[in-house]
Parts: structure tokens; sequence; C-alpha cells
């Protein structure tokens, strides 16, 4: 009979059959590949901190779905450094020695970073950063910058600023500088300084305030005095906000102005019309035009609204985190390894695409070789391109009257 | 104060060289950097506490010091070459005299207590932060120290950092604890209790506050300077941060900070449960139980975790708690021995043209007074004539504003009242202000200690006698809280007869006693001076001046209008027209 004769494939068959069935199971009980972080996720940097926790999850989640890094999983490892450098650097020793994760990504924040990269220095791990203000200050050979500034962006950005206003049709005759005195704040601050006295841009003044500070009614009066074609704020997070609000009590407005790290909600806050600032990923196209940025844009902006941050876009600071895991991970499959000498030396000498444009680490300190960096504008409480005009939101253009 | 081997000390010792094998063991080293941590806020808190807590100056200046300490390691080390290890004790010293010469300027002015020293040292923390961040001493950009070298200590810079932190807690404790069982930290719990009164017992508490002060900065200034080359890069934001002055202070009162261990107790708990969970909603969870638990600290026990433990202990194993015994008595000898005739010996305290003003109220008119030694003087006069201002200006409390005091030959106008004391004249006050958080035999040894001159065991044992001469031995542990007005006005007495007198000034020590209590009081007070020991006693009880004392001074206005015996004086026509109106001294 037929099937007497094929009885002895039955359990050849039944081997292959367990074979196939087994080796994906086999497969997904590896361990996941553990990449840890640090992050402000509570003290002064909380909400940012919270804004690059959003787009890490994002990013894992999307490469677990998509198959996972080396055919595991990877699981995304995130400990509280409380916006201390001190507990930062505690924490990339316990990420590292005591929870042994495979790869770490930088922190939040250029303190924290530096006392990070120390660790990182002494546990031979490749160290991808993405918003060290003083990149010059990286001298760890492992260490990869996703800031989209480039080596020197103290001298590039201002001088991008002045282009753009320069192109508008009362271009400034003067510049009138604030800057917090919080040393990433501060470089950027004396760039302009640079930048203007090289264009012969007239300097009305240069007025520093201790980072921190709540009360700007002497800021705003001396501003309101000088009345300055325009004004350079070398500002973090919310202190933007509460000069325009000091100036605003004064009876003073400003028409051409640009804050360094403002926060996002500043675009909303309508005394901040036409404010201006960098950009390397906001809630408008052209960012959101690709497809991987309009998926990315849309989570993370369903992910800060339920998680209620007070302005729920995403933003540079996320596109900055998400760059980031895009470095690393390109690395890791590049090498196909998760050896940090390999992946740095791969990095080293390649470039990675970003949904902030192409990297490369040419640049001093493993920084891009040039600053990527463009310029957004208030307008209608939102942030739009607005500079490089190849680059701008569609239907928009710089205001400065 | 002598330290005796103790098994106590020995298992400290075991557990200093057992944490300082750690890093020879496989443990990871995230331990270690946890664990120095820790012993990082010890230092910081401990170093603290020895000003703060056991003076009760509370300084919020803390992270000047420290800063201090962080910027002069990581300029020497950065800008200069210096290697590490070498920066650390500069770095100790500037924050010192740094502290001293705020202490210096400050701790001159007695208006600048509690409220205003705290303002004044939280101020200085701006004032530091302004200077560094605007020199070159970092400029606004923060120094970067990750290129600077440090020995490897079992094989690691993280080993060298942890032991660099264990010793730098190990040397606080210890600094603290000597400081704690020392003639000094008695002087410095009695200035937390009443400053003015332990200068008057004999504590040097300019001398003590400054170097309280230096040793708590130096510490702070050496933490800093591991501490910067621990995070490698500094900002002046993240160095004077609000966490650095709170920490110290909120461990300190968790964990007690009148014990020396107190503030190391609350530093372990605290850094553990902020530092030790970093991952989850527990994270936040712990932070906030610290925060409650800081709440139910304060509310329930007051003096700190670590007394409120050593009392439980007392009590739950009576046992095992060191026994309160009352020192063996020692009897005391006189500076001047036996009573010297009056009227034939030199004065042992003159007054002359004594002027003391309150801006521009003259509280003492050209007093001119002598003392002979041996006797009894009375010191009468209404409310408000200058008794008390009087005797603030002999002991020193007072500078006078004219005219010169000269006890036994040396003049003692414009002295520190603590070398008052120590000459010998000693005093009690109207309204008994006792060293509250001292037993009731620690405020009579510190006086003995201090105004008497002699070591810790010699002072106990004296305070011994003068507990059992003036009945107070059963009461020795008590706390004066603990003690009624009569046992208060002996304990007064007791401070006064412990300090060795010559002359002992004794403000209206009988006031609020009854018939009962004041013979007794006459009887002991005549059996002082026949032990040699002159005495001024400010009284309003007209029977018991006459009763006791051999001349009377009687004060109107701030001017002595009648000195002499006790008949002589009560019929002075003056005297009686003060006391009781014009009319029945004509």
């Amino acid at each position: 009979m037929p099937t007497k004769n094929c009885a002895w494939l039955r359990p050849i068959f039944f081997a292959c059959l367990s074979l196939v069935v087994a080796l994906p199971a086999a497969a997904q009980q590896q361990p996941p590949i553990r990449i840890g972080q640090t992050l402000s996720l509570t003290g002064p940097f909380a909400q940012t901190g919270l804004a690059h926790q959003i787009a890490s999850e994002i990013f894992v989640e999307r490469l677990n779905k998509s198959g996972g890094l080396l055919g595991r999983q990877v699981e995304y490892v995130v400990l509280d450094d409380q916006s201390k450098p001190d507990i930062s650097r505690t924490l990339y020793e316990k990420l590292v020695t005591a929870d042994k994760v495979d790869l770490i990504l930088g922190p939040y924040g250029t303190a924290a970073i530096l006392a990070a990269m120390t660790v990182a220095q002494r546990y031979h791990k490749v160290f991808v950063e993405n918003t060290l203000g003083q990149p010059g200050l990286a001298t760890y050979e492992w260490h990869f910058s996703a800031t989209i500034g480039g080596a020197d962006s103290t001298s590039t950005l201002p001088g991008k600023v002045l282009d753009a206003f320069n192109s508008t049709p009362h271009p400034p005759q003067n510049v009138l500088i604030v800057s917090s005195k919080f040393p990433s704040a501060q470089d950027m601050a004396h760039g302009m300084q640079r930048a203007a006295d090289a264009r012969n841009l007239k300097v009305l003044g240069f007025l520093e305030y201790e980072a921190g500070t709540r009360d700007y009614g002497t800021i705003a009066a001396r501003i309101k005095d000088a009345n300055p074609d325009f004004m350079f704020v070398a500002c973090l997070g919310v202190e933007g906000s509460q000069i325009l609000e000091a100036l605003n009590k004064i009876g003073y407005k400003p028409t051409r102005h640009f804050y360094l790290y403002p926060s996002g909600l500043m675009a909303a806050d309508p005394l901040a019309d036409h404010a201006t600032s960098y950009s390397g990923f906001e809630d408008v196209a052209p960012y959101t035009s690709t497809k991987e940025g309009g998926e990315f844009a849309a989570e993370y902006n369903a992910r800060a609204l339920k998680a209620g941050l007070p302005y729920p876009h995403v933003d540079s600071q996320a596109g900055n985190e998400y760059s980031g895991w895009q470095i690393l991970v390109a690395g890791v499959k590049a090498t196909n390894s998760l050896d940090d000498g390999k992946i740095a030396a791969w990095l080293d000498k390649n470039s990675v695409e970003t949904i902030e444009g192409k990297r490369d680490f040419s640049g001093r300190s493993h920084t891009s070789a040039s600053d990527t960096q463009q310029l957004k504008q208030a307008q209608n409480g939102k942030w739009v391109a607005i500079w490089p005009p190849e680059a701008r939101t569609p239907g928009a253009s710089l205001i400065a009257p | 104060m002598s330290v005796k081997a103790s098994p106590g000390m020995g298992a400290a010792l075991l557990a200093v060289v057992a944490l300082a094998a750690v890093p020879a063991t496989n443990i990871p080293p995230y331990y270690l950097a946890f664990l120095y941590l820790i012993f990082f806020w010890i230092a910081m808190a401990t170093s603290w506490n020895i000003l703060s807590g056991y003076a009760g100056y509370w300084s919020f200046g803390h992270a000047a010091f420290f800063g201090t300490g962080v910027y002069t390691s990581a300029t020497l080390a950065t800008k200069f070459g210096v290697p590490f290890l070498l920066t650390l004790p500069v770095a100790a010293c500037v924050a010192a005299l740094l502290g001293s010469a705020i202490g210096f300027v400050v701790f001159r002015l007695q208006r600048l207590r509690g409220e205003l020293f705290a303002l004044i040292t939280i101020s200085m923390t701006f004032v530091v932060a302004t200077i560094i961040s605007n020199t070159p001493i970092d400029g606004g950009s923060g120094v970067y120290l990750i290129s600077v070298p440090l020995p490897e200590a079992f094989g690691s810079q993280n080993g060298t950092i942890y032991l660099l932190g264990l010793f730098m807690a190990t040397l606080t404790i210890g600094t603290a604890w000597w400081v704690f069982r020392s003639k000094m930290g008695l002087g410095l719990f009695a200035i937390h209790d009443d400053e003015d009164v332990a200068e008057v017992k004999g504590v040097p508490t300019f001398r003590y506050k400054i170097a309280a002060f230096a040793l708590s900065s130096g510490i702070a200034g050496a933490a800093g300077g591991v501490y910067s080359i621990y995070v490698s890069y500094v900002t002046v934001g993240e160095t004077f941060e609000v966490t650095v002055i709170m920490y110290p202070v909120v461990m300190s009162i968790f964990g007690g900070s009148r014990h020396w261990l107190g503030p190391a107790f609350g530093a372990v708990i605290v850094t553990t449960a902020l530092y030790g969970f970093a991952a989850g909603p527990q994270a936040s969870l712990v932070r906030g139980g610290v925060a409650l638990g800081l709440i139910v600290v304060v509310l329930l026990l007051p003096d700190g975790v670590m007394p409120s433990l050593q009392r439980w202990w007392r009590i739950l194993l009576p046992g095992l708690a060191p026994r309160q015994v009352l020192p063996e008595l020692l009897v005391p000898t006189p500076r001047a021995t036996g009573a010297v005739l009056a009227q034939i010996a030199p004065p042992l305290l003159q007054c002359r043209d004594v002027t003391k003003t309150f801006g521009g109220v003259r509280a003492l008119k050209g007093i001119t007074l002598d003392v002979r030694p041996g006797e009894i003087l009375g010191l009468v006069g209404p409310n408000g004539s200058g008794k008390s201002t009087l005797i603030n200006v002999i002991t020193g409390h007072f500078q006078l504003n004219a005219g010169s005091v000269t006890f036994d030959g040396t003049s003692i106008e414009g002295m520190p009242a603590h070398r008052v004391a120590r000459l010998g004249i000693a005093r009690s006050y109207q309204i008994p202000r006792p060293f509250n958080r001292l037993t009731v035999l620690g405020n009579v040894a510190l006086a003995a200690s201090f105004g008497g001159g002699v070591g810790e065991a010699e002072a106990e044992r004296l305070a011994s006698y003068w507990l059992t001469y003036t009945g107070l031995a059963k009461k020795a542990f008590d706390y004066p809280v603990q003690l009624n007005l009569h046992e208060r006005k002996f304990l007064e007495l007791a401070r006064g007869l412990a300090a060795r007198p010559r002359i002992l000034l004794l403000d209206e020590v009988l006031s609020g006693l009854n018939n009962t209590e004041i013979d007794e009081a006459l009887g002991l007070m005549r059996d002082i001076r026949d032990r040699g020991t002159t005495i001024i006693f400010v009284e309003h009880l007209m029977r018991a001046v006459v009763a006791l004392s051999d001349r009377v001074a009687v004060l109107n206005n701030g001017a002595l209008i009648a000195v002499g015996t006790p008949e002589e004086t009560m019929r002075n026509p003056e005297v009686v027209s003060v006391y009781l109106g014009k009319a029945h001294a004509s």
C-alpha cells in the first residue's frame, strides 16, 4: 500500500515540522537587547525629559514591531536622573555595571551628558547623545552627537539668524543681546556678538541674568530703553516667555526677536507672535512630510496630549531624541553587532539618515560636519519653518516688520 | 577629653576597614558610586551639624563652602595642573578660611543670630556663586575635569573616589564625635541653649563658633573637591543649587541634630530613598515617603531619630543602657581660703565712676563702690534702679561707657565675659536661665569646667558635690524643665558655686521662695561666705538683706545713694524716702 510505503517519511515530516515551529520560537525566547538611558523625569527639566521619553518609547515600539534588532526585541531601560548630573553619572554606572544593559544612549542636558560621558569612557561604551550644548567639551573618542548644530554652532547659528533677517525688506541695523548665565546659552550669546561685530551690526548691549531668575523687570526696562531693531535672547525653557511678559507689562513689544531654546509652548503665547528660534523638527511640513516623520509626529502628539504635556506637539527635542536612536540602531544594524567598538568604528566613517536629515560625524568631537539647523517662527499660535527658504513650511515666510 | 578604647570604637574601626575593602571585591562599580554618594552626604550633613546642630547657628551657606571646594579643586587641577589629591587639602583650607572670615565679622555682632544669621549665610551662597560665575574661575561655561588624572585604587578611579568618600565620611563623623565629646562640644551646646549665659559661665563663645564654622566649612570644601572629580563637569547652577543647601538640613533634622551620629543616620536614609530608587512609579512614591517621614519625625520626634532611639533603648533595655550614677563627690578647693577680715583687707572689687547708657537712658550714673573680700554686700533699690545692670557690667555681659572696674587689682572693663568668669566672678540670674537641653548635672559641670577651669572628670565630681550641697543630687540626670522654681533657683546657685568663684553675684535668688526655702537659702549663703566666697546679692526682701548683709549698697535711678551697715543704711533719710516716700523720711 502506498501508505505503507510512505510510512518512513512520517517521522522526517514531523521532525521538519517541529523544527519550523521551534526555530522562530527559539528566536523569540532570546533575551531582548537592553538599551539604557537616564532622563530628567523629575526636577526642573522634567517636562523636556518627558518629551524625550515619549520619543524613545515610540521609536522602540516601532523598532520592535518591525522585527526588533538583530532578530531580538529591544527593551528600553529608562532611569530618572532627577535633572541632576551627579545622579545621572551614578545611574549610568548602574546601567552599565549592575543592570548590564547592552547599549546606552546619552541623557538630556549638557551637564548630565558630560557627567555620563565619563562613565561611557570608563567602560568603553559607544555614546550617542542628542542635546550637548557645548560639543567642544566632548573629548571621548566614541562620542557621537545627534545634534544638528555641528561642532561650532555658536558661530554658525548666529550667522544663519542674521542671514535670515537680512533677507527681509528691513534688515536690522542693530542688535541687543540678552543671555541667561547658563553655559550653553552664554556661549551662543557670545557667538552672536562675534557675528554682529563681523557684520558691522551695532550691538546696543549685552544683558545677562542669572539662570532661574523669575523677575525680569530690570532686564525688560533696559530692553525697552534700547529699543533694538533685533533682540537675540539666549534663554532656556520658559525664560523667553517670562521676558516677553515683563516687556508687555511696561508696554513694549519687540518686532524682531530670537529665542535660543524656548519651550514649545511659546508658539501658543500671543505675546510671542513672530518670535523666532532654531529648529530641527516641528509639527509641520516639511518635517512631517516623510512617512516616518509624519507617523512619528502623529503618534507623539497623541501621547503628549495623553501625558498632559502643555505643548502637545512634536518639536526639536523629540526629533533629536528620535534621531539619536536612529543613529545607534543604524550602527548596530550595519555592524550586525552589539560591540561598542565596532559600532563606533562604523559611525566614525559613515553617515545616518534621520528624521532630521542626514548625520555624519566628521566634525570635531564627532559632530556633524555642517550646521543643519533651520529657523522657525511663531505664527498664529504655531511654529512654522521659515529658513532656509527651500525648507519653509508651505505658504510660510519670515515675518519681520 | 580622654579617649579610651571601647567595644563601640572597635566595631566602628572594623566597619571602616570592611568598607575600605569593598572595592577589592567583585561588586559592580555602580554600588561603589552609590556608596560614594552616601559618604558624600554623610560628610555634608555631619559637617553642617557641627556648627548648626551643635551651636544652633543655622547656616544656609553650606553650598558656598562646598562650591568653594568644588571650584578650588577644579581650577587647580585643570588650569594649574596640580595633582588632584593635592588640591583637596587646599580646597578644605580655602573653604575654612572663607568660613572663618565670614564668622569673624558675623559672630561679633550679637544681633546676627537666628534668622538673620541664616539670611546672611544664604546670601553668601549667592555672592560666592556670582563671583565664580562672573570671573575666569568659571566664566559661565563650567569646568570639565575629564582629562584630570586620578590615581587608581583597586584598579579603577571608581575605587579611588569611593575611598576618598569613605575617608571624608569617616573623618567627618570622627570630628563630629570628637567635638561632641569635648569641652568645645559642651560649650557649643550651651551656646545653642543660651549664648549670653554660656559666655558669662566662661564659655569662649566667639572662639568656639569660629572654630566650629571653620571645621564645618573646611570639611564641606574638601567634600566639594572630591565631588568635582566624581561629577567631572561642574557648573555654577548645579554646584550652588538649592538641594545642596537644603539636604544637609533635612538629613540632620531627620537623624537628630543634637547627636553626633544623627546627621549620618539621616544621610543614609534620605540618600538611599532619594537616589536608590530611580526607575518606575515607586521612585516618586519613595521620595514622597521621605517627605512624609520628615514631617512625621518633626511632629513626633522633634529631636530626630537617633536621640529617640537612644531614649527607647534606655527604656526597653535598661540593663544594657549606661547607668546614670552620680560621680564620686569632690570637695572643692576654694580659690581664696577662709573668710578674710573684711575691714582690713584691700577691696576685692572696685567700681569707679561706672557709667552705662542705653541710647539716651543712663542706667548707671557714675557708680563708685568697693567690695571687700569675704563680705556679703546687699545691693538694693527699687525696680529700674540699676542693680541688674551693675551686675551685668561687672560680669562683662554689658560693656560700660565710662569708668572702671577692677577685680583683685586687674582691670576687667572691656574684658569678654568668659574671661571675667575665669578670674573668679560668677553670677546667678533673677529668672533662672539654665541650659535646658543639658541635664542638671551637665549644667553644673559646665560651669565648673569653664568657669572653674577644671577637667571633664573633675568638673563632674565637683558638680556632684555642689548638687549634693544644694539638695539637687536626686535630680542630677533630670532636665531643668523638670525642676520647680525652688530647684531651679538652687540650680542657679549650684552653677555659680561650681565655678569656684571668689565673688558670687546673686540676682534675687530668694524671690518666689516660701519662708522655709528662704531660711534654707540664707543658711547656704552664710556657709558659702564662710568658705571664703565674697557675695553680692541683689534682693528686694529686706528681712533677708538685714539678716545676711555685712554692708548694704542702695541704688536709685542709676546712682548709688547709700552704702554702709544694714542699720546705718536703713536709717538713711534718702533711702527711707526712696522706699517709703518723703513724708516718712522727714
